[in-house]
């Protein structure tokens, strides 16, 4: 009784493979339709935002779009590029790959996609420059953060009667100032997954920026200049001032270590505050609106542009993208990308998010509120602006080691044995590039 | 697996089982002090194991009622405060998950999936461990322990090469394609465990079966089979999750078809690239809990059913 049982279930669930199969081999092959694949990052409202571009896009031209976002967007790609697989169409957000890949010849050259006359119209040439491979262009710059900003609550400045800071010395001062009050200056956080430590090369990032200038950065990109040389030196120090001093971060160096990113706004925006800046990206709004969804901007939570430090070379800013590189030459994938290098994709992205665009004729009334625009402003008229230089080093140095440095600094390491360190692995790094 | 850990379990649907045998099968173990003691500490030792598991769980199931800024700024315990405050809670999560365009069609894709890549493995790995098991043929050890080494070599190895044979033969993107793909992961544990268990039945019965004349084929089909619901139960059931939890094999083989992205695909894409919106997270892990819970309750009654068989043949 019971084995019979057991026979017919089998067959039964056999049976209903065999109409599952048949029902979807109907369904999954019937699709013909003009269709580009773009892989990216994206998720959330992000992923909303960019529906929303490519929905206008369908509608424009009625080519279907394929997105797939995954964080892993880096290790699927080139998985599929080494398969013989690629999508047509990437986003990517590190300037280091994308020339890499376009040196493998992976990627299509964009000057016979693109109007190049009308692009170095749009963009400014810092970008094309990002974007380029000897001299041809590879990626469009679609998305861009600005990472040289410092959040604060204006409430809480206000009731203490703290001044915006102009310079290094002045921020200095505000931030033995406030700790003298018992609150702490700063909140930092390091934990990020296996990312942790990225929030920290921001600060040396923007400290090399305002102490060396924008030709020293570049030297410290491309390795030309050592890890143990004086500016890199100067640069973890002037951050192990504030990010080793237990006085001026909130919960200390530990603490630091272990609060993550993102959970880095809590401290400043909670009430009463337990911590009064934080030193971040444009992106970071999404995580105070998230934790704090009453909160107006400008009103009560803003930024101001972190300080100059050698009055010799300003403010300059530092930002990071996202930009899309073709894979696949289609007439389907060319439409798509001419679609996204022009203000009628980016004014969506931006209105929708808040993001920032770099062409220049977007604009600033597409901005959804006051900071964005702000943001926009601070990146469209700087002078100096550099790419995240971890992004732009080889990736076991920008990617890991870089990172790991940071965390060992703050965690009490000896500066000369992380700057070593460090360069030992940029001289592998760079070696095999 | 088996989370019942009570000496009697309520068996659902067992209405017809003398309960009873199952006490007699462990005779002595209750009544002496010695026994007592170490029920109890076997006991403690399983309550232990349980809570380990189910606290990070219940903290994932509150945490995915609280508002977002709630979830921002205070633990999920913190609700114990004042537990029946009903105000702190809300189904705005999981009205987020399951309102995103296309859910219904990940859950029809996840089932496209699974179910396929779920029953391809056990029929084959079926026929494969009966062939290790009880047919003799020259090089049968050595072909089952390179079986078996199978199961060491990592699958993220395989992604390069069997996606370029994919892309040529216009499997990727395909159902078929991630079918083939999952059973291909899953063989060489399906065979490992079907063989070992098909070991254990008594090497009479196929002998006895062989001199009436039955086939290798009838005897797997009409013997081996049946006894082995059980094994066939939790082979299904480790395999039904690893397909259905599974998120790398879908995105490297699906490749850009969202048409058939799967649940798991579907629900990475709610976060953020920073890892935004986590905390709908919490509701989508239960969203996708569901199929895999039911699964597992309908195939229970096969565990105690093949444990309880085992014990009354002793």
């Amino acid at each position: 009784m019971y084995r019979n049982k057991g026979i017919s279930r089998f067959a039964w669930l056999l049976l209903t493979v065999a109409l599952i199969m048949a029902a979807t081999s109907v369904t999954t092959w019937a699709a013909p339709k003009e269709t580009v694949t773009v892989l990216g990052v994206w998720g959330g409202q992000e992923l909303q935002a960019f529906n929303k571009v490519l929905a206008a896009f369908e509608k424009k031209t009625g080519i279907h779009v394929e997105f797939t976002g995954t964080r892993d967007t880096v290790a699927v790609l080139v998985t599929r590029l080494q398969a013989g697989n690629p999508p047509d169409i990437a986003a990517l957000a590190t300037p280091g790959l994308i020339w890499e890949l376009a040196s493998k010849g992976q990627l299509v050259d964009l000057g016979k996609v693109l109007n190049m006359s009308q692009m170095k119209k749009d963009y400014a040439q810092t970008w094309l420059d990002l974007g380029s491979y000897k001299g041809k262009l590879y990626a469009i710059f679609f998305s861009v953060d600005l990472k040289s900003l410092v959040w604060y609550s204006p409430k809480a400045f206000a009731a203490h009667g703290y001044k915006i800071p102009q310079t290094w010395n002045e921020m200095l001062a505000l931030t033995k100032n406030m700790a003298a009050s018992g609150v702490a200056p700063w909140s930092i956080g390091l934990e990020s997954g296996a990312a942790s430590g990225w929030p920290g090369t921001d600060w040396i990032e923007d400290i090399m920026l305002r102490t060396g200038g924008p030709e020293v950065y570049d030297k410290w990109v491309n390795h030309e200049i050592s890890w143990t040389s004086e500016p890199v030196r100067r640069a973890f120090e002037l951050f192990g001032e504030i990010a080793r001093n237990a006085h001026y971060v909130y919960g200390g160096p530990t603490a630091e270590l272990s609060i993550n990113f993102g959970d880095a706004v809590k401290p400043v925006f909670a009430d009463p505050p337990k911590a009064y800046m934080l030193k971040q990206a444009t992106f970071i709004q999404s995580f105070i609106r998230q934790a704090y969804p009453n909160l107006q901007p400008v009103k009560d939570y803003s930024f101001f542009a972190f300080p100059a430090i050698d009055p010799k070379w300003g403010v300059p800013v530092e930002v990071a993208g996202d930009g899309f590189e073709m894979l696949r030459d289609t007439p389907a994938a060319r439409k798509l990308m001419q679609f996204l290098a022009s203000p009628e994709a980016q004014e969506i992205w931006v209105h929708e998010l808040g993001k920032l665009s770099v062409n220049k004729r977007v604009p600033l009334s597409a901005y959804p509120d006051e900071l964005s625009r702000k943001a926009a402003e601070i990146v469209l008229q700087a002078k100096v602006a550099r790419f995240d230089a971890s992004d732009l080093m080889p990736a076991a140095l920008g990617s890991d080691a870089f990172w790991k440095g940071v965390l060992n600094y703050v965690s009490g390491q000896d500066l000369d044995s992380v700057l070593n360190n460090l360069e030992a692995v940029a001289k592998k790094a760079y070696g095999s590039k | 697996m088996i989370s019942t850990g009570s000496p009697n379990p309520a068996v659902p649907g067992g209405k017809h089982r003398p309960a009873p045998a199952f006490r007699l099968a462990v005779p002595g173990a209750a009544g002496t002090v010695g026994g007592v003691a170490s029920q109890a500490f076997l006991h403690l030792v399983i309550a232990l194991m349980c809570l380990a598991w189910i606290l990070p769980t219940l903290g994932v199931l509150v945490s995915s009622f609280r508002p977002a800024s709630a979830v921002a700024n205070s633990g999920w315990w913190t609700i114990f405060a004042n537990p029946f405050d009903l105000t702190q809670y809300t189904l705005a999560n999981y009205q987020q998950v399951l309102e995103q365009n296309g859910m219904a069609q990940a859950f029809w894709s996840s089932l496209l999936i699974t179910v396929p890549a779920t029953l391809l493995p056990m029929l084959l790995g079926g026929f494969a461990a009966f062939g290790f098991a009880w047919l003799r043929f020259p090089g049968r050890d050595a072909l089952f322990l390179l079986m078996v080494g199978l199961m060491v070599v990592p699958l993220q190895m395989t992604f390069i090469p069997i996606l370029r044979i994919y892309s040529r033969t216009g499997l990727a993107g395909t159902l078929v394609g991630i079918w083939l793909a999952h059973t291909g992961y899953g063989l060489p544990f399906a065979i490992y465990l079907l063989r070992n268990f098909f070991g254990t039945l008594p090497g009479e019965l196929f002998e006895s079966a062989y001199i009436d004349g039955a086939s290798p084929l009838t005897a797997f089909l009409r013997l081996a089979l049946p006894m082995s619901v059980p094994a066939l139960a939790s082979l299904g059931i480790f395999q039904f999750l690893w397909v259905w939890n599974d998120l790398l094999v879908a995105l490297i083989y699906l490749g850009g078809t969202s048409s058939l992205a799967p649940l798991t695909l579907k629900l990475s894409s709610l976060v953020g690239s920073y890892g935004q919106e986590w905390h709908v997270l919490t509701a989508a892990a239960f969203v996708a809990m569901v199929v895999p819970l039911i699964l597992f309750f309908s195939l229970q009654r096969y565990f105690v059913r093949g444990i309880l068989a085992g014990a009354v043949k002793g």
